[in-house]
């Protein structure tokens, strides 16, 4: 009977573990929030103006001070981003704090979010966008494994993994 | 085990040539301190990242050294297994903690099957343990390289192109990890006259600590001592041999996966294809310069091993620049040490074994003559 | 008699050892039966699953040259240029197999040696053929007192020889690391060129002994085709470097002959049964220091001979990349941790160089993916692994 108890207590720990695992995955999704403090041109016939100056804070850290058609960007772990604005509406007003709290879909990365849009209360598919990341061709990468050629003239033929002169530090 | 009715002035000496190792390094760093020139505050910050970095992943070593089975080469196959997790990790983008967490969780089972094949493998080769250890490093980096260079991005479903090289598959040099880097050093990290403690990183060391204390009592922690002493002994005691030396590969592998992840959120990006390679002889290293032995190594071992090994390690190069005006020749001087200690000890393991086996055949034949006299 | 199982090469000396350790010796004439089984049977006896694997792949290789439009003879060129290159690397090894000092791990000890050589040659302005001459006759003093340490050093760690060989070989290349930046050289050729001290990584050999063996009565079917006036078709790309070869020949004869004096199989049963030897009143540390110097003395000389194929001269880190082809090459080959003969060096070699040459080529044109360092990682690290965990027969 021990083993079998042993057996339970096993899968017991296993489904522990995973469920952890299932609780991080949804709890530790990374998102990239960008801010775009930029005039909505004709929503719905409508144009909402650029605050002339937004200051974003994001858990207690102040991540962008936006001028007009400045982006700022923010990372937040979870799916339930909260932000502070601060917001002046034209040169010399008051600023406005404004508490914000947006749901993140979890399958996107990056979000752009229009924040006159946002402001003014309209609704998502107004001021949320993605993020879609500019293909930059990166400076060509040697890949690895295949640039030791074992011709006659290049390489040793020889496997070298061992090279002590790249140590990483540490 | 501790030997006694061993007469006093003996035992000092063997605790002085038991010590030799720490001793000679601490003469060398003694040296070479002052001559790199660097500030005590530098040399203390540093001295605490590479603890925090460090210690967990040495610590992993102690299990088969319990079991007998000799220094670990192989606790490399953790590495790649938390390696193989945490670029899955990264490019699910799961973040700070619970990236961390998530990665040492998905590392389990990559960690746990190497270790498998691991111990199996060196069951195979009993007596040639270490040298088995250490081919089979080499054989699974074979086939990591198999997963991420090839296979993933074409059958492991890849999602982000940043993480991938540009011809569409396999995985590029470096990961970076900036979004998982430091969060658990910085979570509780204390800051002392500008030395940052990262006290959760030493509290997982800690936990890690009690956990090898606590494990020595246990059941499979006393068969695994009863083994390493004599496989015999313990076969006819009813200890089922192979499978012990297998958990005790296994547990280890699984460790050094979980300090793998610490590791490499200490650094915050992954060298895909370098990362391992070197992190088992350093881990076996620091553990020698702390004074462990082939068959003996304990956690205050670990600490002082990792605490000297990298203090020469930091200072070499600028003692080397100092001394030959060359701080080349102190790297390779600091490569050569961490060969040379190596080599050192395993010289003396088995000058010590063959000693051993002698004395015992000379008792024996002793023995036997006296039953002969006796008759 | 469980020595049904054990393989019977007939040009393997090591069938000595076999019946040495199994054969009471009143027993051991009648064996001669036994060698009268058919070379082939024998063969395919002592072939082993894992070499038959990677000859078939060598063979699939082959198969596919024509179909991915890869020039055979090319290939088959390389493969021959590079088995001059290594085969003496791989034929040191056989000495410490031999005495019981197992797979030769410290390697790059006596490639420092050759090293040694080699530098100091150059050093002291030999130039031309003459430079490989005085590199020879410079490494060996060194390879016997450096072999001799190691040997000395093998002697009192009998069991674990071939760990500690691993990171002797190391302690020792990573100290000469510091030697080559250290050491007061100075041949222009050599350091570099601001600082007019410390060795570079890679020295090129031209001027010096580059080609200087392969030049030798070198075989160029195209240079004879062009001669002659006539066409040999795809065969004019076949050049064979017989100096190489012929200096690999005599070496591995004298080897054999070696193996077959008193001296060789004194050295044979020390290393099937270092007990049985002792009782013969065979002096056991002696006979292993000579295997020792011997396997690193070849070993210097084996790099030599790389370096005039290669036109290069590898310092620092270099050596190392040597040691896990060269062991995996002579267990390809079919020789296990205490047993080996010169036809697993040669077939050894032949097999590991083969595919070296062959998957990169092959592997690229037929599916445009090089994945020939992988394989080649895993066919030699697995070879590694497979001789050592099989049961080994005799004493450890």
């Amino acid at each position: 009977m021990k083993s079998k108890r042993r057996i339970a207590f096993s899968l017991l720990l296993v489904l522990i573990l995973v469920g952890i695992a299932a609780c991080m995955m949804v709890i530790g999704r990374g998102h990239t929030v960008y801010f775009d403090n930029k005039t909505l041109e004709d929503y719905n016939g409508q144009e909402y103006k650029a605050a002339h100056k937004v200051v974003v804070t994001v858990k207690g850290e102040e991540v962008a001070k936006l001028g007009k058609r400045e982006r700022g960007m923010a990372v937040w772990i979870g799916q339930n981003f909260k932000m502070t604005l601060e917001v002046t509406q034209e040169k010399g007003d008051e600023p406005e704090v404004r508490t914000i709290s947006l749901k993140l879909p979890y399958s996107v990365d990056g979000i752009v979010v229009n924040l006159p849009a946002l402001l003014a209360g309209l609704p998502e598919d107004a001021w949320f966008s993605e993020f879609v990341p500019v293909e930059t061709e990166s400076v060509d990468e040697e890949v690895p494994g295949t640039g030791d050629e074992f011709g006659l003239d290049g390489g040793l033929g020889l496997e070298g993994d061992l090279g002590t002169g790249d140590i990483p530090v540490g | 085990m501790k030997k006694k009715n061993i007469p006093a002035g003996k035992k000092a000496l063997e605790l002085v040539r038991g010590n030799a190792v720490p001793i000679m390094f601490v003469i060398i760093c003694a040296i070479f301190i002052p001559m790199a020139g660097f500030s005590p505050s530098y040399l203390l910050n540093e001295i605490i990242t590479r603890m925090g970095r460090n210690l967990f992943l040495v610590l992993c070593l102690l299990f088969p050294i319990m079991a007998g089975m000799g220094l670990n080469f192989a606790m490399t196959l953790g590495a790649m297994g938390a390696e193989i997790a945490v670029i899955l990790v990264a490019d699910w983008q799961i973040w700070g903690i619970p990236g961390v967490v998530l990665s040492m969780i998905l590392s389990i089972p990559f960690s746990a099957l190497l270790g498998f094949i691991c111990g199996t493998l060196q069951n195979m080769a009993k007596g040639r343990e270490m040298i088995t250890s250490y081919i089979i490093n080499f054989f699974i980096n074979g086939w990591y390289q198999l997963i991420v260079l090839y296979i993933m991005g074409s059958i492991i479903p890849i999602i982000h192109a940043s993480i991938m090289l540009p011809r569409g598959y396999g995985i590029r040099n470096t990961v970076s990890l900036l979004n998982m880097r430091q969060c658990l050093d910085d979570l509780l990290a204390v800051r002392i006259g500008g030395v940052k403690i990262p006290v959760f990183t030493f509290i997982l060391v800690g936990l890690m600590c009690l956990f090898i204390i606590w494990f020595r009592r246990t059941k499979l922690g006393q068969d695994m001592r009863a083994v390493g002493q004599d496989m015999d002994v313990a076969r006819d005691a009813g200890i089922n041999v192979d499978r012990t030396r297998i958990i005790s590969v296994v547990m280890s592998t699984v460790c050094a996966g979980f300090g793998m992840v610490i590791y490499l959120q200490n650094i915050g990006n992954l060298p895909t294809y370098t990362g391992h390679s070197q992190i088992g002889m350093f881990c076996i290293a620091a553990l020698l310069v702390g004074g462990a032995s082939v068959e003996k190594a304990s956690i205050g071992n670990a600490f002082l091993g990792v605490i000297l090994f990298h203090l020469m390690f930091i200072v070499a190069p600028g003692a080397g620049a100092f001394i030959t005006g060359d701080s080349m020749v102190g790297e390779y001087f600091r490569v050569f040490l961490s060969y040379g200690v190596i080599a050192l000890a395993l010289i003396m393991y088995e000058a010590k074994k063959r000693m051993a086996k002698s004395k015992a055949g000379r008792e024996l034949a002793e023995a036997q003559k006296e039953k002969e006299a006796a008759e | 008699m469980s020595n049904k199982k054990k393989d019977y090469n007939l040009n393997s000396p090591s069938k000595f050892t076999d019946e040495m350790k199994t054969i009471p010796p009143a027993r051991r004439l009648t064996a001669q039966e036994k060698t009268q089984m058919s070379p082939l049977q024998a063969m395919v006896a002592s072939y082993g699953l894992p070499r038959l694997l990677i000859t078939g792949f060598l063979l699939v290789l082959f198969i596919l040259t024509p179909f991915v439009d890869v020039d055979l003879v090319t290939q088959i060129t390389n493969i021959i240029n590079r088995f001059s290159w290594n085969a003496v690397l791989v034929l040191a090894m056989v000495p410490m197999i031999h005495s019981g000092c197992g797979l030769n791990f410290g390697l790059p000890l006596a490639i420092i040696c050759g090293l040694l050589g080699s530098t100091l040659s150059i050093q002291f302005g030999f130039t031309g053929p003459l430079s490989f001459v005085a590199a020879v006759v410079i490494a060996t003093p060194f390879a016997i007192l450096l072999g001799g340490g190691y040997g000395l050093l093998l002697n009192r760690i009998k069991g674990g020889e071939m760990m500690i060989a691993t990171y002797v070989g190391f302690s020792v290349m990573s100290f000469f690391c510091m030697m080559w930046l250290l050491l007061p050289y100075s041949a222009p050729t050599m350091v570099y060129g601001l600082s007019a001290s410390g060795l570079r990584p890679t020295i090129s050999l031209d001027g010096f002994y580059n080609q200087v063996l392969a030049g030798f009565l070198e075989i160029d079917f195209g240079e004879i085709a062009g001669k002659l006036g006539i066409s040999l078709g795809a065969l004019e790309k076949l050049v064979i470097p017989t100096g190489s070869l012929l200096v690999f020949v005599l070496l591995a004869f004298l080897m054999w002959a070696f193996l077959h004096t008193k001296t060789g199989t004194a050295m044979t049963a020390v290393g099937s049964n270092p007990t049985f030897a002792r009782a013969a009143g065979i002096n056991v540390d002696r006979t292993r220091m000579l295997s020792v110097i011997m396997s690193t003395w070849l070993g210097a000389i084996g790099i030599l001979i790389y370096q005039q194929g290669f036109g290069f001269i590898q310092l620092y880190n270099a050596p190392n990349n040597l040691t896990m082809p060269t062991v995996a090459a002579i267990l390809i080959g079919g020789a296990s941790v205490n047993k080996a003969s010169i036809s697993n060096v040669i077939i050894g070699t032949i097999l590991f160089q083969g595919i070296v040459t062959m998957t990169p080529t092959v592997m690229n044109s037929a599916i445009h993916m090089d994945m020939s360092e992988v394989i080649r990682i895993i066919v030699s690290q697995g070879m590694i692994l497979y001789a050592l965990t099989r049961k080994v027969k005799g004493s450890k």
